[in-house]
């Protein structure tokens, strides 16, 4: 794509090899006196009483899921409790090598990744840092229960404070780290470093490398680790990721000192099984993990495999990675071996594993060959060593009473507030603009796409009454490209990418010119990796960046299902509000291309709590719409209709207006005013029933026209106000009429007007089949006719006139052959 | 002899389409496929070149202004 990177044919016929350098496997040599020099005594000792810590955290865990009790306190934990133990010593070791400013991310097994990173994080934040972090966090009703409750037992502040805040969320306490919203697979506290574990295998890798993009981007020099199992080998978003953050694009394209891939590591925590799919040789390919690496990059991922039984094999392999990449030579790859001897969960039964198996692996425990060493090298003596075991279970016991004793540490009080979850849905902030961006490479009026623009006419009527065409007047495109550049342009935190953004101007042409002014590293093209796109907008955003991401096609959220229904729709909530995800996601719905290419799926996305969703038909809508979006802080949709790109302004008089501003969301927008029916209208649903509304108003029904505009949030007042006039109600949308959000409105109009309803509403929306290709596409989307026929049929049978469209059909009838 | 250059089919819905910018100058010498102007449609800019080797004798429709598929942008003599 770009002009500046020529694909040689003669280069490219010649013969040649594709070649590989080997992978290191367990290379790692172990000079004790070596490690005692690079560390000290004292750090060594410190890896030994972490690894005995989430021990000890973990039997904690599965004493209380198996028996309903440890040491004598008796609870019932209902939640789930994926145990590591067998892992320590690589939750350990990867810790020992990144500073607090690191970010770890996880998956539904990291309980001793958390622990570790914010034991280390403990250690080396300075002393009113680590104080301050505490009285912060929660205003202070953690740091409370950890004075009042869990005490000098609980061993030093900072580490009782990780403990019980862990606990606490995992036992879906107020306390807990997020609330207990998150829970046992959710949990991370990002002041230690520890970022959000994913309970979706492989969920994080994407995210990971959004946040590195950010710490690449920021220039916070911070490191960002996607821990993942071998198991998410097989999920199709590790590769993407790994691809992503492996781009040519970074060191090819983008300028100095933005030329460098973004600082990820994947590291596998290999424990040879994928819940109970053994990977190795039963559903994986890749007899070593590490192989994976020579497919992604030149560099192979600099991919290596690890012993994860040693603690210090470990941080050797994290150290050195971590140094590549803080130079810019990343991603990078580890594959960590070590054996899980807990079952996955509390109710595996070992069906998949031999007792021989699990016997061989008993002589590798990483605690009990580390202590070994230890006290083999006389690093540690073997009372000092039992002590430090006594200390460890009595710290946790501490915790663990504290925790338990739902006085101290209630869950959120659901029964005073009921809707207190639904609150932490979103945030409701919105930012300033600021300054012009001083990364610019051109000035946006002189960019020739920009001129064009600015030469239009701002309001699409001419004096006499007739429309203009697409070139003399703005188009819902050129007002989306207004709102966009603007915030491009006053916003040097957002970054803007998807498929074809940058040379080619947006597939739609929405991004046209802006390849002229914004630099790359702030406008580039995604590989078609619409899982990868959105999950690294996750990243970025909740590292404190800001993301302008584009689908071309609604129709492929499908391929982004998981990161936009289990990702972006969820951290906000799941993490209590502490984290926020200003995403705003475009998507265009399209036409004229067929079944998989012209679905409205507005609908999927209204259903899925979470997420802000908007579709506006009017190009006024659709740049103070777009600006709203651009500047809040919540997840946000912007549905377009690819009908509607050239629509010209045809309602505000004053034209859509050249400066910046924003239209509220929740606002309906009434667009015909009528006392007879009111005919609310979804995206460009708008423009038939328009067109519907004049042939009505021939037989003396005048329609009130509303525009939903946001369908989340969403106005029932307009709605109501207008139905309380008219008594009439139809919902026009071109989703497929079931399970359709236009349904959920008549719902609840029918609930909280049945007193106005002089008929029950209709909804008229695309049939339940597939959309048919451009010649048939009129039998699909409601034509003006459609509605009209709706109209008289259902609300005016006295001025029944000859039906002229197709829907006459047996509702129930065909729901009975299920269509 | 004198060549004209075309604004061409832009697709089967492209009726208009604006002068965004003239590369070569009135007087100057082109070449057979070279770019002499950008045009733009409501989606995407097009580059125009010459038709034939020869001087752009003469400039019809200007920067900014607003033509139609088959109008002559320009003259080669």
């Amino acid at each position: 794509m770009p002009k500046n990177l020529q694909i040689n044919p003669e280069q490219t016929y010649s013969t040649d090899m594709v070649r590989f350098t080997d992978i290191p496997v367990h290379a790692y040599e172990g000079d004790i006196a070596a490690e005692r020099a690079r560390w000290g005594d004292a750090v060594l000792c410190e890896a030994l009483r972490h690894m005995l810590v989430i021990r000890e955290f973990e039997s904690m865990l599965h004493a209380f899921k198996s028996t309903g009790a440890y040491r004598g306190i008796d609870y019932v934990y209902k939640g789930p409790a994926h145990l590591s133990v067998g892992q320590e010593a690589a939750a350990v070791g990867s810790a020992m090598a990144l500073g607090p400013q690191d970010q770890i991310f996880g998956s539904h097994r990291s309980h001793g990744e958390i622990i570790a990173k914010g034991l280390a994080a403990a250690a080396a934040i300075d002393p009113d840092s680590l104080q301050s972090i505490m009285e912060v966090h929660g205003d202070g009703q953690l740091l409370d229960l950890v004075t009042t409750h869990v005490g000098d037992a609980g061993g030093a502040v900072a580490e009782a404070f990780l403990l019980t805040g862990v606990l606490a969320e995992i036992f879906m306490r107020d306390a807990g780290f997020n609330r207990g919203m998150g829970g046992s697979m959710h949990a991370f506290f990002t002041p230690f470093g520890a970022y959000p574990n994913n309970a979706i295998v492989g969920g994080s890798s994407g995210i990971a490398v959004g946040a590195a993009l950010r710490a690449h981007l920021s220039g916070s020099g911070a490191v960002c680790v996607a821990n993942l199992g071998d198991g998410s080998t097989g999920c199709g978003l590790i590769w993407e990721s790994m691809n992503f953050a492996a781009m040519g694009q970074f060191r090819q394209l983008w300028q100095p000192p933005f030329n460098q891939n973004p600082p990820v590591l994947f590291c596998f925590t290999n424990n040879f099984y994928a819940m109970g799919g053994q990977t190795r040789g039963e559903t994986m390919s890749w007899d070593r993990l590490s192989r994976i690496g020579a497919g992604i990059s030149p560099a192979q991922l600099h991919a290596e495999t690890v012993d994860g039984s040693n603690p210090l094999a470990v941080a050797d392999a994290v150290s050195r990675k971590a140094e590549l990449l803080r130079s810019g030579q990343g991603p990078a790859l580890l594959d960590i071996e070590c054996y899980r001897y807990s079952g996955h969960s509390t109710t595996d039964t070992n069906a998949y594993r031999s007792r021989d198996e699990m016997k061989a692996w008993q002589a590798h425990d990483p605690i009990a060959r580390y202590r070994h060493r230890l006290v083999e090298a006389g690093i540690i003596g073997e009372t000092a060593a039992d002590d430090m075991v006594a200390a460890v279970q009595s710290q946790i016991e501490a915790v663990t009473r504290a925790v338990v004793d739902r006085q101290n540490a209630p869950a959120v009080d659901i029964a005073a507030n009921p809707t207190i979850i639904g609150e932490m849905t979103f945030n409701g902030e919105e930012i300033g603009t600021g300054d012009r961006a001083d990364d610019l490479l051109a000035d946006p009026a002189d960019i020739g796409a920009m001129k064009s623009i600015a030469r239009k006419a701002r309001f699409g009527v001419d004096e006499d009454g007739s429309t203009l065409s697409p070139m003399r007047a703005i188009t819902l495109r050129d007002a989306l490209s207004e709102a966009i550049l603007h915030h491009l342009v006053h916003d040097q935190s957002l970054i803007a990418y998807g498929e074809e953004c940058r040379d080619w101007g947006g597939a739609f042409g929405v991004h046209r010119g802006f390849a002229d002014i914004i630099p790359y590293h702030r406008l580039f093209n995604a590989p078609i990796s619409e899982a990868a796109i959105v999950s690294t907008a996750v990243g970025y955003a909740l590292a404190g960046g800001r993301a302008l991401i584009e689908l071309m096609y609604a129709d492929f959220i499908g391929r982004a299902g998981d990161e936009i229904f289990n990702q972006l729709a969820k951290w906000q909530a799941m993490s209590a509000g502490e984290l926020r995800l200003p995403v705003v996601l475009r998507a265009s719905v399209g036409s004229k291309y067929g079944a998989q290419h012209s679905q409205d799926w507005t609908s999927l996305v209204t259903h899925v709590p979470g997420l802000r969703v908007v579709y506006p038909a009017t190009p006024n809508d659709a740049k103070g719409l777009m600006a709203t979006a651009l500047s809040g802080n919540d997840p946000t949709m912007v549905f377009e209709s690819q009908r509607l790109y050239d629509r010209v302004e045809i309602f505000e008089a004053d034209g859509v207006p050249p400066d910046y501003f924003r239209i509220p969301f929740g606002e309906a927008a009434p667009r015909r005013a009528g006392d007879d029916v009111t005919i609310l209208t979804i995206g460009p649903s708008l423009y038939p029933a328009l067109d519907a509304a004049g042939e009505l108003s021939a037989h003396g029904i005048e329609a009130d026209i509303i525009d939903a505009r946001t369908l989340v949030p969403f106005d029932y007042d307009t709605v109501l106000a207008s139905v309380a006039r008219t008594g009439r109600l139809m919902i026009v949308s071109e989703a497929v009429e079931r399970s359709s959000f236009a349904n959920t409105i008549a719902a609840n109009v029918t609930r909280l007007a049945f007193g106005d309803l002089k008929a029950a509403p209709i909804v008229l929306g695309a049939p339940n089949w597939i959309a048919p290709g451009a010649d048939m596409e009129d039998t699909y989307a409601p034509q003006p006719h459609d509605i009209c026929d709706a109209v008289f049929g259902s609300f005016f049978a006295e001025k029944r006139v000859n039906r002229r469209g197709l829907r006459d059909w047996d509702i129930a009838g065909m729901a009975k052959r299920g269509i | 002899m004198a060549t004209e250059i075309l604004v061409p089919q832009l697709g089967n819905e492209v009726t208009e389409a604006e002068v965004t910018e003239w590369v070569a100058s009135a007087g100057d010498d082109v070449a057979a496929g070279e770019v002499v102007v950008v045009i733009s449609t409501t989606k995407a800019a097009l580059e125009i070149e010459a038709p034939c080797d020869g001087k752009l004798a003469e400039i019809r429709i200007g920067e900014g202004e607003l033509t139609e598929v088959g109008a002559v942008l320009g003259v080669i003599e």
